[in-house]
């Protein structure tokens, strides 16, 4: 059904924005989908056990995994490349195994009763996220963002607080991946663990791109619909995605639409064309 | 009774050490981290079943897991890992064999169903046990542990004092000097990933025959904890790997002994962050079999 | 040794350890308002360490460092840099990929200062006009739409520079700005530098290169071993013996 669609594509395309807010700081984040799923559940509870409506539940989950990603981001002012991965891979996997111990919420089995969600609530989100990441790549704090994640000490060296900022985009990420993460749950009626944990959020932004804002939701699209579209492919979904990837990585390793665009429009100097560096 | 809990634990342990050595191998030399690798690691369990589906006794089943496995390890690093040897492709090698992982469990799924599938042994070599002063322990598990234990020496003793130890040794501190004297770089790597996936086959193959069943998600639940461990014995210490391997499992053991099964894995994974913080380079840093690179 | 509102920076008694080995050794100088201060040695003196340790990368393990009079001893790096002293790195330091332009405009204060308010000030033109004019003081306008990797030494070196003016600091810290210079971009940097001396209170260079640092500083503080073994104007400094055989050895003057 259309409505499917409309959800599915746009929590995605939410997610992939929320990992890719992360990576403006800098960081490689395998953790949402541990906030995802902590949003899911908290306004779970909120709405279900308590009679929250969605949008607050969504929005106090958000706070929540908000705070959370603030701490997870933590260790990702020490480490790097590899140990970073691990570390967030660590928070993703904790965040399930919590979950999956706590019996309030029905353990490994999940709960039920969340609705809500119509695709009104997600093209919102989609429009309200979209509409600020494109007032942010207008910016000058889009090129305060590119300036810790290229250099950090040379930021430091201009005044930039590099902790503050990574510290801010963990934040808004988590936030960003839970409340995706609350609508999503609110769909589907009923979470448990699995379902509401993705692991392949990082592989839509790497898919389209994370030299801007629009690869991450193109690749989210694309990972999303062509299932839908070629026709028997529906169950063999995990290995489309792993062929896709594989391919992609060897041919176009920075993603699909991996150009970066310059943040300020100049008129062009006469005479003198941008030269590319190695 | 605990103390055999506590044998169970260190049963347990070698199995998470021969995962965790694989995946310490990889990284060791190559400076990646395979994430096929458990995946592998679950695949033994299955091509173990299939062999004693298809009558093969125990021995030839161990065999065949083995080379099986040993195999797909090269394909893992051909078409994973081949084409990304700069230093910087740590990502792209990464999601390249998370993604080879994903098509491999969906392929298992496809051919043996997604549900566990039972591993049918020989008479009573399942349960025949021991009694060794006054603990009962079950034979199987005492030829995994023992077993286990012989290849990572036999791994150790190769890595520390033969020729082809002392290749890998060089690759791993450098492959541009490594080349530059002469070494087949790409061929050690293979090498590396044979054994490596090897030793992940033959965990997957004792936990297939110590639990009874191959199931499609242990890649997910002990690969992955075998990547934290790795991380916490010290990420390229061949030691570290054993000995982290090892106090996991005991505490693991002694976690469910206490009714508190299922934060033991919340604990291994914060345990394992705390340790990437305070030492990235583990809890046994450098050693003599393995330098961590810088 | 607080002679505000003489000097911009006061530094006493500054020591800084590794590990056991003593990169600094109670160092105290002074720099004094308008003028330029080189700071010189040999190589494992310890000047480098000491303006990271100036700049907030390494903690000091004694000392203080009072800036305009404020005690800045145990701020971080981007504190000191909005206080107002700024610094350029060894191995030049920029962003690569970002356009020559655009590393300017990053340095502005008004963002960097408050980086969430910064979301909503869209790119003014005059912030682009501010940084165009700073890079034609720099003779880099024709270059701004460049990306910055691909800046020849000279012309990335002047780029560093400029875009630590953007900020408009009281203090500039030059670490080795002619390392990997021939005598033409030797030169050229000395001019540059000069032309920047206007646009701030105080400079300190530091820097290998003898003859450069005649014509350039003021006044020279000289280290050896992480000591501070000279101070005073470079003609007499540098015709102290012990600051000749400190770059030369203890070998007798050469035969």
């Amino acid at each position: 059904m259309i409505q499917d669609y409309i959800v599915f594509v746009g929590v995605n395309i939410v997610l992939a924005w929320s990992v890719y807010v992360i990576l403006l700081a800098g960081s490689l984040s395998f953790a949402n989908g541990g906030f995802m799923a902590i949003g899911a559940y908290v306004s779970g509870v909120l709405t279900v056990k308590f009679g929250f409506p969605l949008v607050i539940a969504a929005l106090i989950s958000g706070i929540a995994a908000g705070l959370i990603g603030v701490l997870a981001g933590f260790p990702a002012l020490r480490t790097r490349g590899i140990y970073l991965m691990l570390v967030t891979v660590g928070i993703a996997v904790s965040v399930k195994a919590v979950i999956e111990s706590i019996d309030y919420v029905g353990g490994i089995q999940g709960f039920g009763g969340m609705v809500g969600t119509t695709p009104w609530h997600v093209v919102g989100l989609v429009v309200l996220v979209g509409g600020g990441l494109a007032l942010l790549s207008r910016s000058p704090l889009q090129r305060i963002l590119d300036a810790v994640r290229e250099d950090e000490l040379s930021a430091a060296s201009l005044g930039i607080n590099p902790i503050y900022v990574k510290l801010t985009c963990f934040g808004v990420g988590a936030f960003l991946a839970a409340v995706a993460g609350s609508f999503y749950a609110h769909y589907l009626i009923h979470v448990s663990p699995d379902q509401v944990l993705s692991v392949f959020i990082v592989l839509y932004a790497v898919l389209g791109g994370t030299n801007n804002m629009w690869g991450p939701p193109i690749g989210a699209a694309i990972m999303t619909l062509t299932p839908e579209f070629v026709r028997g492919l529906e169950a063999w979904r995990p290995t489309a995605f792993g062929v896709v990837i594989l391919c992609l990585l060897l041919i176009r390793p920075d993603g699909l639409l991996a150009f970066r665009i310059a943040t300020t429009r100049t008129k062009a100097v006469a005479g003198s064309k941008p030269k590319q560096s190695t | 009774m605990l103390a055999e809990q506590i044998i169970n634990g260190v049963v347990l342990g070698s199995m998470y050490a021969l995962i965790a050595q694989g995946y310490t191998l990889v990284f060791g030399v190559l400076n990646k981290l395979n994430f096929a690798h458990g995946e592998i690691f679950m695949l033994g369990g299955f091509i173990c079943v299939a062999s004693i589906a298809l009558g093969a006794s125990l021995p030839i089943a161990i065999l065949v897991t083995a080379i099986i496995a040993g195999l797909l390890g090269l394909v893992v690093e051909f078409i994973g890992f081949r084409k990304f040897q700069s230093p910087d492709a740590h990502l792209t090698a990464a999601l390249s064999s998370f993604a080879i992982g994903l098509v491999i469990i969906d392929l298992s799924q496809k051919i043996w169903g997604a549900e566990s599938v039972a591993v049918t042994l020989p008479g009573t070599l399942q349960t025949a046990a021991v009694s060794i002063g006054g603990l009962r322990i079950v034979m199987l598990r005492l030829a995994i542990l023992v077993i286990s234990l012989l290849l990572m020496l036999a791994l150790y003793v190769v890595v520390t004092r033969s020729s082809l130890g002392r290749r890998i040794r060089a690759v791993a501190e450098s492959p541009t000097k490594a080349a530059l004297f002469g070494i087949n770089v790409t061929r050690i790597n293979q090498q590396v990933f044979f054994v490596a996936s090897m030793m992940a086959g033959l965990a997957g193959l004792a936990l297939a025959l110590r639990t009874g069943y191959a199931s499609s998600d242990v890649g997910f639940t002990f690969g992955l904890k075998a990547l934290a461990i790795m991380a916490i014995g010290g990420m390229g210490d061949l030691r570290g790997a054993l000995i982290g391997g090892l106090l996991i499992g005991v505490l693991e053991a002694l976690a469910f002994h206490w009714g508190l099964g299922q934060l033991a894995d919340v604990f291994v994974w914060l345990l394992m962050i705390v340790i990437l913080l305070m030492r990235p380079s583990g809890l046994f840093g450098t050693l003599i079999s393995k330098e961590v690179r810088a | 040794m607080d002679v505000y509102p003489q000097s911009i920076l006061s530094v006493d008694g500054l020591s800084k350890s590794f590990r056991g080995l003593t990169a600094l050794d109670q160092i105290s100088l002074d720099v004094r308002r308008g003028e330029i201060l080189g700071l010189m040695g040999p190589n494992g003196a310890g000047k480098s360490v000491f303006i990271n340790v100036i700049t907030g990368l390494y903690p000091a393990d004694y000392g203080t460092v009072r800036f305009l009079g404020r005690d800045v001893t145990r701020l971080p790096s981007y504190a000191l840099a909005r206080l107002g002293i700024a610094r350029t790195y060894q191995n030049i330091r920029l962003l690569r990929r970002m356009t020559v332009l655009e590393n300017v405009l990053v340095a502005i204060k008004d963002h960097v200062n408050r980086p969430l308010r910064s979301l909503f000030t869209r790119n003014r033109v005059c912030f682009v006009r501010a940084a165009t004019t700073l890079l034609e003081q720099f003779h880099l306008a024709d270059k701004r739409d460049w990306l910055a990797g691909s800046l020849a030494y000279g012309e990335a070196r002047r780029l560093e520079i400029a875009r630590a003016l953007a900020g408009k600091p009281s203090l500039l810290l030059l670490d080795e700005p002619a390392a990997g210079m021939n005598e033409r971009e030797t030169e050229e940097l000395g001019d540059t530098i000069r032309a920047s001396r206007k646009l701030l209170q105080a400079m300190v260079i530091v820097e290998h290169d003898v003859a450069m640092m005649r014509g350039l500083a003021d006044r020279l503080v000289v280290m050896d071993a992480g000591h501070k073994i000279a101070e005073g104007k470079p003609g007499e400094v540098l015709a102290e013996p012990n600051v000749i055989e400190a770059y030369l050895g203890t070998d007798e003057a050469d035969e």
